[in-house]
């Protein structure tokens, strides 16, 4: 009964650590950054959806202000990372490896401060003015909760299955299978797959690989907007701050599915989930238990990018200097 | 970028180049006019509010920025007249413009401060106006006098003493400028003085002082390191015994020598850690845990030498173990690796409290109440009195942490110039190469690891002492970020990058109470727009720039002459 509830708990967390991810490999695996910002993307998504509530359906719980919030939410993401894409990594392509990585710390470090001052006061510091009443983000956020999906939740022979747990494992296979459809079967996700696998032969080819890359950056701020919506729901609140660990997380379980691969990134995240769920109930004595979960997570990243760099589904990579 | 469209036959000139060729003769008027201009406006008033950015409603008497403005003046008009001269290893227009735009947001500054807090640009004085003309003239000459290229062979050759003697009036200027500007507490007076230093030092640096300073330097490097250290170690006899300034100093010097550390790391050996400040926290903890403290978890109080010496085996271990893995991995997966020890380490340090695993750390609360450093009977919380100037307790740490930078620098520079040294600069360019060319790969980025962390755990066993308490949030990754954007911002691989960038990261924040909610704001701009514009920092090491900028004759030809200078 306890492994059956652990199980639960793991899918619902993998989902989320899932979704996530897979922004991280689409963009990994078309231009080899390690877009340390995308768990920015992830929080700017959830306050996306908290604005599109607060400002059109203040006190609204009806099932249809779902899917209008997930609008919201993906169109706050992906305005923000293809504006970072075009403003912050575009000059950054051919310089050394290095500074890409700590314009994306930077990159991180503004998103964050800027959700934290300007939410509640957009002009920062030149006025006050809050035009739809805000709360301030300096604090934790409580996040509109939608009937449907926070209501009472159902009991399958002693394990507690929330709805909002359907709501996210729905979400990353809406979202993976969506994902499948577009890479294989259409124009556009042929061309990421071309130049993923050889940038400068696409090129040649006519595909437009600037083009491609803002893609791509368009497809993980949608998958990780809904992974914010998800995370609101679930824990019912949202911060400045959740952006980094969850990118973290996220970042680990791309790696442990091997990075660059799609499917990887969901195994992966599924196995983050469930292998962190599982040591909170399973690892005995005195390092057991929630206080030490997120160790587990960094042990396990630290593990696999030592052991396997190139993950669970991922090919052999000669070098990745 | 005009060369790049010539076509055969004709060339196309732009604007700005006819404009240069049909005034550049007058531009040295321009600018010997706009320098005295601003001069004059430091003895005409500027405010008809006296309380504004200090009293400046006074005639023929300058006060706070008026004397600013005359600085900007009286460098303005230097370079107009260097610009009469001419002389071949100089670029005064470039300076000038520089200079132009400086003193232009100078004056915009300050006469936006004076509208906003008297209320209305009324109060304006005539001085102010003045000011503006002449920012706005030398500005116009600047931009009219034609770029020149600068011939780095043609620097003056003067006899050593009088090369000694501009080190020491530099620095003399140094020392009087840093402790004039700790003493200002009016933050929109600091933004100006702050402006204005960067101006005048960007506007010399570029036209062309820069690249001799650093030549005379090189010419003289011992008596260079020698002063400098006379002058920071002077400079608490400058602070009257004030502990305000005196503290931030420290903090400083402890950021300044764990950034050095990772510059070993990073800007040497090219391994990029994300996780740094997991060093410094071991040495804190070792250093708190056999403390006198009451708090103190371990019953083994150990002199401070032995726990200083520990605190370094400590901090060493663990960057040997962290090193490990970077047999296997490199570049952004490194990074991340680094990252997630860093993280282990706070989290450690958060848990180890008796409840969720041994206790060791006191958990969230830390170890409070350690007690202040006492060497053989030198009490580091006292007040002490030096010819009449009292010392406080913050300068007691800084002398102490004067002698650890020492130290490291002493490390740095030494590794720096060694065999080992330039088998990290192997690596760090090409790791492939380098092993092939025999160079033990592995070992040596062990080593960097050991050596960055060592120098971090005896930084953290003062740093334990100084602060009188250890807590996990101190060590979070924002504070590997600010470490790593010290070492970034200064210029990977040089020493006095590291200590300019370090300097301003802590400095800037703790004087600048107004930008204080925006700093950590500006400070992720800051790296977008440095990676942007200049990866390889405001100190750059010569072979490091090249790395960025491949395509720069003019530079490669300066790394060579300086190689051989140096000779």
């Amino acid at each position: 009964m306890e492994f059956a509830q652990q199980l639960v708990n793991g899918l619902t967390l993998g989902s989320l650590y899932a979704l996530i991810a897979v922004g991280y490999t689409v963009v990994y695996g078309i231009i080899q950054l390690i877009n340390f910002a995308h768990g920015e993307i992830f929080m700017i998504g959830a306050f996306g959806a908290l604005s599109t509530w607060l400002v059109f359906f203040d006190g609204n719980t009806s099932v249809w202000v779902l899917p209008i919030m997930i609008i919201g939410a993906i169109a706050a993401s992906v305005i923000v990372a293809v504006l970072m894409e075009r403003v912050a990594y575009r000059p950054l392509r051919n310089a050394p490896r290095l500074a890409p990585l700590i314009t994306a710390i930077g990159i991180s470090v503004f998103l964050q401060e800027l959700v934290r001052l300007g939410y509640n006061n957009p002009l920062l510091f030149i006025s006050t003015w809050n035009p739809f009443n805000f709360p301030s983000a300096k604090q934790k956020v409580p996040f509109p909760q939608i009937d449907v999906v926070t209501g009472a939740a159902f009991n399958l022979g002693g394990v507690t299955i929330q709805r909002s747990t359907i709501f996210t494992i729905g979400a990353l296979i809406v979202c993976a299978a969506g994902l499948f459809y577009f890479v294989s079967r259409t124009r556009t996700g042929r061309a990421m797959q071309a130049v993923s696998q050889d940038p400068d032969t696409a090129r040649l080819m006519g595909i437009n690989v600037d083009r491609i890359i803002v893609v791509a950056f368009v497809i993980g701020a949608t998958l990780a907007a809904v992974a914010g919506v998800a995370q609101g729901l679930q824990v019912t609140n949202i911060n400045f701050k959740m952006g980094f660990l969850a990118g973290l997380k996220a970042f680990t379980a791309a790696v442990l599915g091997g990075i660059g691969n799609v499917w990887g990134a969901v195994l992966g995240g599924l196995t983050l989930g469930l292998v962190e769920s599982m040591a909170v109930q399973f690892i005995p004595g005195t390092f057991g238990g929630s206080p030490w979960k997120d160790v587990w997570a960094f042990a396990i990243l630290i593990l696999v990018l030592v052991f396997r760099p190139q993950g669970l589904l991922g090919a052999k990579v000669v070098d990745r200097a | 970028m005009s060369t790049v469209d010539r076509t055969e036959g004709e060339t196309p000139v732009s604007s700005t180049e006819r404009m240069q060729t049909r005034f550049g003769s007058r531009a040295a008027l321009l600018g010997i006019a706009g320098g005295a201009l601003l001069l004059l406006s430091g003895l005409l008033s500027w405010s008809f509010d006296d309380r504004v950015l200090g009293d400046l409603s006074i005639r023929f008497y300058p006060a706070g920025i008026q004397i600013y403005a005359m600085v900007v003046g009286v460098v303005g008009l230097v370079l107009g007249l260097l610009l009469l001269r001419r002389p071949a290893w100089l670029d005064p227009g470039r300076g000038l413009r520089a200079l132009g735009y400086g003193s232009l947001a100078f004056v915009l500054a300050a006469l936006i401060s004076i509208a906003y807090q008297a209320g209305g640009l009324v109060n304006v004085n005539e001085g102010g106006w003045v000011g503006l003309v002449g920012a706005a003239l030398l500005l116009a000459a600047g931009l009219l006098s034609p770029a020149r290229h600068l011939d780095v062979h043609a620097w003056p050759r003067l006899a050593s003493w009088q090369e000694i003697s501009i080190i020491v009036v530099l620095l003399a200027v140094l020392l009087f400028t840093t402790a004039y500007t700790l003493n200002i507490d009016d933050a929109a007076t600091f933004g100006c003085l702050l402006i204005v230093i960067l101006t005048v030092a960007i506007s010399l640096l570029g036209s062309g002082f820069g690249g001799y300073v650093g030549f005379i330097g090189q010419n003289n490097r011992r008596p260079l390191l020698l002063a400098a250290f006379l002058v920071a170690f002077l400079f608490p006899f400058t602070q009257d015994g004030s502990d305000a300034n005196m503290s931030i100093a420290t903090q400083i010097l402890i950021f300044a020598a764990t950034a050095l550390g990772l510059n070993i790391v990073v800007g040497l050996a090219g391994l990029l850690d994300l996780g740094y400040i997991a060093f410094l926290g071991t040495g804190a903890y070792v250093g708190a845990m056999l403390s006198q403290s009451a708090f103190a978890t371990i019953g083994w109080k150990p002199p401070f030498l032995v726990v200083m010496l520990l605190g370094m085996m400590v901090a060493s271990i663990f960057g040997l173990i962290i090193g490990t893995p970077t047999l296997r991995v490199s570049g952004d997966y490194l990074a991340i690796v680094t990252l997630g020890f860093g993280e282990i380490f706070r989290l450690a340090m958060f848990n180890l409290d008796g409840n969720n695993g041994p206790e060791l750390t006191n958990g969230p609360n830390g170890i409070p109440a350690i007690p202040d450093l006492n060497f053989f009977g030198f009490d580091f919380g006292a007040t002490h009195t030096l010819a009449g100037i009292p010392l406080g307790r913050f300068s007691n740490y800084y002398f102490l942490l004067l002698v650890l930078i020492a130290f490291v620098i002493l490390v740095f520079t030494r590794l720096n110039d060694s065999r080992i040294g330039r088998g990290w600069v192997a690596i760090r360019e090409d790791e492939r190469a380098a092993e092939a060319m025999g160079v033990n790969v592995f070992g040596l980025k062990l080593l960097a690891f050991a050596v960055g962390a060592s120098l971090a755990g005896l930084a953290g066993t003062i740093k334990a002492h100084q602060d009188t308490s250890v807590t996990p949030d101190q060590y979070i990754f924002l504070e590997s970020a600010f470490l790593l954007a010290a070492v970034v911002l200064g210029g990977m691989g040089t020493v006095a990058g590291v200590l300019v960038g370090a300097t301003i990261l802590k400095l800037l924040p703790e004087k600048a109470r107004v930008v204080n909610d925006y700093r950590l704001l500006i400070f992720g701009l800051l790296l977008v727009i440095m990676m942007r514009f200049r990866p390889e920092g405001i100190v750059p090491s010569k072979r490091r720039q090249l790395e960025f900028h491949e395509d720069d004759e003019e530079l490669v030809e300066l790394a060579q002459t300086e190689h051989l200078e140096a000779k």
